[in-house]
């Protein structure tokens, strides 16, 4: 008797996560266990090649070969979960900072979470900007308990060094340079992007922490003392302010189910 | 009030169509000439923004359709629903002239193996298959067309043949089908069957959509050192498989028909000429209903 579909594919399943169709023997028409090979190539190859499009400058810092096999490894161990390759990825900067003699290099793991971000931001389009006069008619306690959406192609990272500053060298299309001094001071960074055009900037802590809550998702008030808790001299409506003139918010909402702008 | 004119074309005449791939987008957004339609895959489209915007600038003057790689109709543990739901919302927003996939399976258990995995073809699996194709024909709200695949290796719990399979599917779900007759010559010279009694087997008063694509060929590992075609899509239509495609088109009549290449992108405009060169070999084999569309390139 055949044995039942799923029991098949979790065999086939098997083999592509393990490399090895061998096991497959009997379930294969004499003559084709070879062939498997085919499916166990186009498993690793496919995500391989979707990890180093990703990863480019990762590839830059570390070297095509190391990034491929890490790549391939990842490939291995983390299965996608999703049938939307694009989504495919966001734990491959802890893997391959812990990858061969790049476990050697403290700095490749925030690299590698600042090129995600980067190319996450970088696809994202923007959406209408909102004027400051609609914000400023709420008045401070309609304000406090408002929330905000920000651009899509906003992103928020702490790093722990400058990795920005290689990020930079690379984007910058600049010939590498022989030496580079890794300044070791950590950072806030806002990466920016839309349409394929990407900026980073350095953020003041306090600042950081208040788009950074803004963009997970809390209200003004609540992202106002995150910053407070960091510097008790913050100015949330500055900061706020700031965050609208540069086209930053496109939506307010009231919170938790009032009326939206 | 609008004009007629302007709507997005829905309408489609048989005809060549290429692939729309990431890297001919901004191209195709900005004017660049086409093939009388367009194929995505909606994969590349559902988590890009910059894509789907100009995606929808192509929708404007060009008809499209939608071919997944992620929908899975043969897994024996069902389609992934989230998945399918944004495939849906995105076919709601570009409504495509059409909606394919693979008679094959790519997730297991909430993994996605990103390969299209082969399927015994018997009862139990047309069972499967059919439940999988009618919810997937739900949720979109149309027929959906299910291609062959290109296959390396053939299973022995298998007893039906492909095109049987195929039929049995279309009478149980009403699903349409995409015949591509590159993986014909493919998994003909992979499994050793003949790929003209293939098509002629084919349900053809099922077939809505043809496809073709390049193909590569390497020598197997094995003892004997066989060759195998790997669907590559990297390269032009090959002759044999335009000798091929004549077949289908004597056999199913005039329909659209897609070059894929997918791989090693060529330009633009060296895609839409080898549609071109696919509606010169369609006018070859059917004088009649594909002149008009041959004269109009």
């Amino acid at each position: 008797m055949s044995p039942p579909l799923a029991e098949l594919q979790a065999r086939i399943a098997g083999a592509l996560l393990a490399g090895d169709g061998r096991g497959l023997a009997a379930d294969l028409v004499r003559g084709s266990a070879e062939r498997f090979r085919v499916h166990l190539r186009n498993y690793e190859e496919s995500l391989a090649a979707a990890l180093r499009d990703k990863f480019p400058a990762c590839a830059w810092l570390l070297g095509a070969e190391l990034l491929d096999a890490a790549a391939r490894a990842f490939a291995r161990a983390h299965p996608p979960r999703r049938p939307c390759i694009a989504e495919y990825g966001a734990e491959f900067p802890r893997f391959v900072a812990a990858f061969g003699r790049a476990a050697e290099l403290a700095y490749v793991q925030p690299f590698a979470e600042l090129e995600w971000a980067v190319g996450n931001a970088a696809i994202a389009v923007d959406s209408e900007p909102l004027a400051w006069r609609s914000i400023a008619s709420l008045g401070t306690d309609g304000l406090l308990a408002t929330h905000v959406t920000l651009q899509q192609g906003l992103r928020y990272l702490r790093v722990p060094c400058r990795v920005d500053e290689l990020m930079t060298i690379y984007l910058g299309d600049r010939a590498t340079p022989a030496a580079f001094a890794l300044d070791a001071s950590p950072a806030h960074l806002e990466v920016r992007g839309a349409r394929g055009a990407v900026s980073i900037a350095l953020l003041e802590d306090a600042e950081h922490a208040f788009r950074a809550a803004l963009a997970a998702g809390e209200a003004i008030g609540a992202a106002a003392e995150r910053a407070l808790d960091v510097d008790g001299a913050f100015d949330a409506g500055a900061a706020l302010r700031r965050l609208v003139d540069a086209g930053s918010v496109t939506r307010i909402r009231h919170s938790p189910e009032g009326a939206a702008s | 009030m609008t004009s007629p004119a302007a709507a997005p074309p829905t309408a489609l005449s048989p005809g060549a169509g290429v692939g729309l791939r990431l890297p001919h987008l901004a191209a195709a957004a900005a004017g660049a000439p086409l093939a009388g339609w367009v194929e995505i895959h909606p994969e590349n489209f559902l988590a890009n923004p910059h894509a789907r915007e100009l995606l929808l600038a192509v929708r404007e003057r060009s008809a499209v359709s939608f071919h997944t790689v992620g929908v899975s109709a043969g897994s024996a543990d069902g389609v992934d629903r989230e998945h399918l739901a944004r495939v849906a919302a995105l076919a709601r927003e570009l409504e495509p002239f059409a909606i394919s996939g693979h008679l094959a399976w790519s997730t297991h258990r909430g993994l996605f193996l990103n390969d299209l995995l082969p399927l015994p073809y018997d009862d139990d699996t047309v069972a499967i298959v059919a439940a999988n194709v009618h919810e997937i024909q739900d949720t979109l709200g149309r027929a959906y067309l299910v291609e062959n695949p290109a296959s390396y290796v053939a299973l022995g719990a298998s007893k039906l043949a492909e095109a049987e399979f195929l039929a049995e599917l279309v009478d149980r779900t009403g699903c349409r089908l995409l015949c591509d007759v590159s993986n014909v010559h493919v998994s003909g010279s992979n499994l050793g069957y003949d790929a003209y009694a293939y098509l002629d087997a084919f349900p053809a008063h099922a077939v809505a959509e043809l496809h073709m694509g390049g193909f590569a060929a390497e020598i197997s590992g094995d003892a004997a050192g066989a060759q195998v075609l790997i669907d590559t899509h990297d390269g032009p239509i090959a002759d044999t498989v335009l000798e091929l495609y004549a077949h289908a088109l004597r056999r199913f009549g005039a329909l659209p028909t897609l070059i894929e290449w997918d791989s090693d992108l060529p330009d633009l405009a060296l895609l839409v000429n080898e549609a071109a060169r696919a509606d010169r070999a369609a006018l070859g084999a059917l004088a009649g209903p594909m002149a008009h569309v041959a004269a109009a390139r």
